[in-house]
């Protein structure tokens, strides 16, 4: 069944598109990401235009985090106060990465910029996380007990100035690491259109030292806010934000989470990570490929005005 | 059906002074797209009115051009072992769909000065559209028309003229599912011994329908609320899913 969609302005089959949204919210729900960095590359793949692909993914990747977030809200599992920060800060980084992309579309090199971030992006977080994740599982296999992360270890980053208290996460640090990260999240967000969880949890644990029980949950609330927001600038800047897209992907992306979410009990911690890092290397090393390898068509072709793609 | 009355009524009224008249009509001039839409069909008939003392054969090329717009064309080279984007030219103006449908191989049928004097194909297009000059020009406007047909946006059939008499035609034109919105021109060129004797143009229109014409209008006029709307729409689902399988 054909589904027109009306800003990307052309025709799609909606059981393809709940389908995706499906399999990448079952992904999401399983990983605890938003699923962004796998959704936007599938679309343009599918032949929506990349810049109504990372407008509209915005809209899905807030939907998955909104359950997810709920869920640990209910639970406490969410610092307010530290997601505060990050939100402030990514919605700066955000207004810079909208403003990033229709000067990189306008210059011609956006697709090589999002292959390249990309490439850079997941290969370092998926290398790190399948580092982790084996030494991790030799561990265990060798029978010795594991010492998990001490969150009260403080690196040179928790020294700087303007030192603030956050009840939640038991921290005591400076607020520039923060904003700095919720700045670069909000940049790389809404230029690449991915909620950046996948980069934001490791930020987090490993930068900041915030304790495993309330990491998730804020990581999850900034996606959401970051996401809205993005939306909501997209709307207004490049007006591309398909919303019949953004609802088909929704409606698969919202069930296929809780599918995910419920799939992701019978697993380990770290049989999950390193399942992400798989996940997340192959997209990096399909990034890279279509760097180095001949394109099958050197020439490209681009819409400038009178249109919309 | 009083719509295709005053269709008719202009065409006869319309028709150049000569030996021959053309008349035509297309079949759909408001092509509506809703929700459903998977790209469209139109037919277009034709009559020419020969006087007598000129009888055919007669041949008759039809062109379609689309809303124009502006585009670009890239190419990808190997700068260090990475494929980048390095050189581009622009096309200001250029049809977003552009179909010519003959009855025949067209140099066969018209003479070279008339096929360019009317810029009938889609590299007299390109050429007049390009912002470059040139080898560049040439080699980028080839590439573009490649680009165009390879989506079914340019389309080129020599043979897709049906003779319903010796003087009455009808043609086919199918338009794809992300056709662009906007005004169409229709063109025809009726020929007799590669020689123009009759000419006429006409058009049709390509437009949202309904909900799809609300969603894209409210996207332009208001996008701040439209942006909002769709915030709103993202956590209501993200909650409503949360809420129905927590148990």
């Amino acid at each position: 069944m054909q589904i027109y969609l009306p800003i990307a302005e052309l025709s799609m089959n909606l059981f393809f598109l709940i389908g995706i949204g499906g399999a990448v919210g079952f992904l999401s729900g399983l990983f605890g990401v938003g699923g962004g960095f796998l959704l936007t590359p599938l679309l343009i793949f599918s032949g929506v235009p990349a810049p109504v692909a990372v407008a509209s993914v915005t809209g899905q990747v807030a939907a998955a985090s909104t359950s997810g977030a709920l869920s640990y809200y209910r639970r406490g599992g969410i610092d307010l106060h530290l997601a505060l920060y990050l939100i402030l800060a990514s919605t700066i980084g955000a207004m810079i990465g909208v403003a990033t992309f229709s000067w990189l579309r306008s210059a011609g090199q956006l697709d090589l910029f999002i292959s390249v971030s990309y490439l850079l992006l997941l290969g370092f977080v998926g290398t790190l996380m399948m580092i982790e994740a084996v030494r991790t599982l030799i561990r265990r296999r060798s029978g010795v007990v594991t010492r998990d992360k001490l969150p009260g270890q403080h690196n040179w980053m928790h020294a700087l100035p303007l030192r603030i208290r956050f009840k939640k996460s038991r921290l005591y640090i400076s607020v520039l690491p923060v904003l700095a990260i919720g700045v670069f999240i909000g940049w790389v967000g809404a230029l690449l259109g991915i909620g950046g969880g996948f980069i934001l949890v490791p930020a987090l644990v490993y930068l900041l030292r915030v304790p495993g029980n309330v990491v998730i949950g804020t990581s999850l609330l900034q996606v959401v806010a970051m996401m809205c927001v993005t939306m909501v600038l997209q709307s207004v800047t490049s007006q591309s934000v398909d919303i019949i897209l953004a609802f088909c992907l929704m409606l698969g992306g919202t069930v296929g989470a809780q599918f995910g979410a419920s799939a992701g009990k019978y697993l380990r911690g770290d049989q999950l990570r390193a399942l992400l890092a798989l996940l997340v290397l192959a997209v990096a090393i399909r990034f890279g490929l279509t760097l180095v390898l001949p394109p099958s068509d050197p020439f490209s072709m681009a819409i400038i005005a009178g249109g919309l793609k | 059906m009083r719509r295709a009355l005053l269709a008719l009524a202009l065409i006869v009224t319309a028709a150049p002074a000569g030996a021959e008249k053309l008349v035509s009509t297309v079949s759909n001039p408001n092509v509506l797209i809703t929700s459903s839409f998977d790209g469209a069909s139109l037919s277009l008939f034709g009559n020419i009115e020969a006087d007598g003392s000129a009888p055919g054969p007669y041949n008759v090329i039809v062109i379609v051009t689309g809303p124009l717009q502006d585009r670009v064309t890239r190419i990808k080279t190997n700068n260090l072992g990475i494929w980048s984007n390095t050189d581009h030219v622009n096309f200001h103006h250029f049809p977003s769909f552009y179909a010519v449908v003959a009855s025949g191989k067209l140099e066969l049928i018209a003479e070279p000065e008339l096929l360019a004097a009317q810029a009938v194909r889609a590299e007299d297009q390109a050429r007049a559209a390009s912002q470059s000059t040139g080898l560049k020009s040439e080699r980028f406007s080839g590439e573009l028309v490649r680009l165009m047909s390879e989506e079914n946006h340019f389309v080129l059939r020599e043979d897709g003229v049906n003779f319903l008499s010796p003087t009455a035609y009808s043609v086919n034109i199918a338009l794809p599912s992300d056709v662009a919105n906007g005004p169409f021109l229709v063109h025809t060129l009726v020929l007799r011994n590669k020689q123009l004797v009759a000419e006429r143009s006409e058009g049709f229109s390509v437009r949202k329908a309904g909900f799809e014409n609300f969603v894209f209008v409210a996207s332009r006029q208001q996008p701040l609320l439209y942006g909002l709307i769709c915030v709103v729409l993202a956590i209501g689902t993200g909650w409503l899913a949360g809420v129905a399988f927590r148990r």
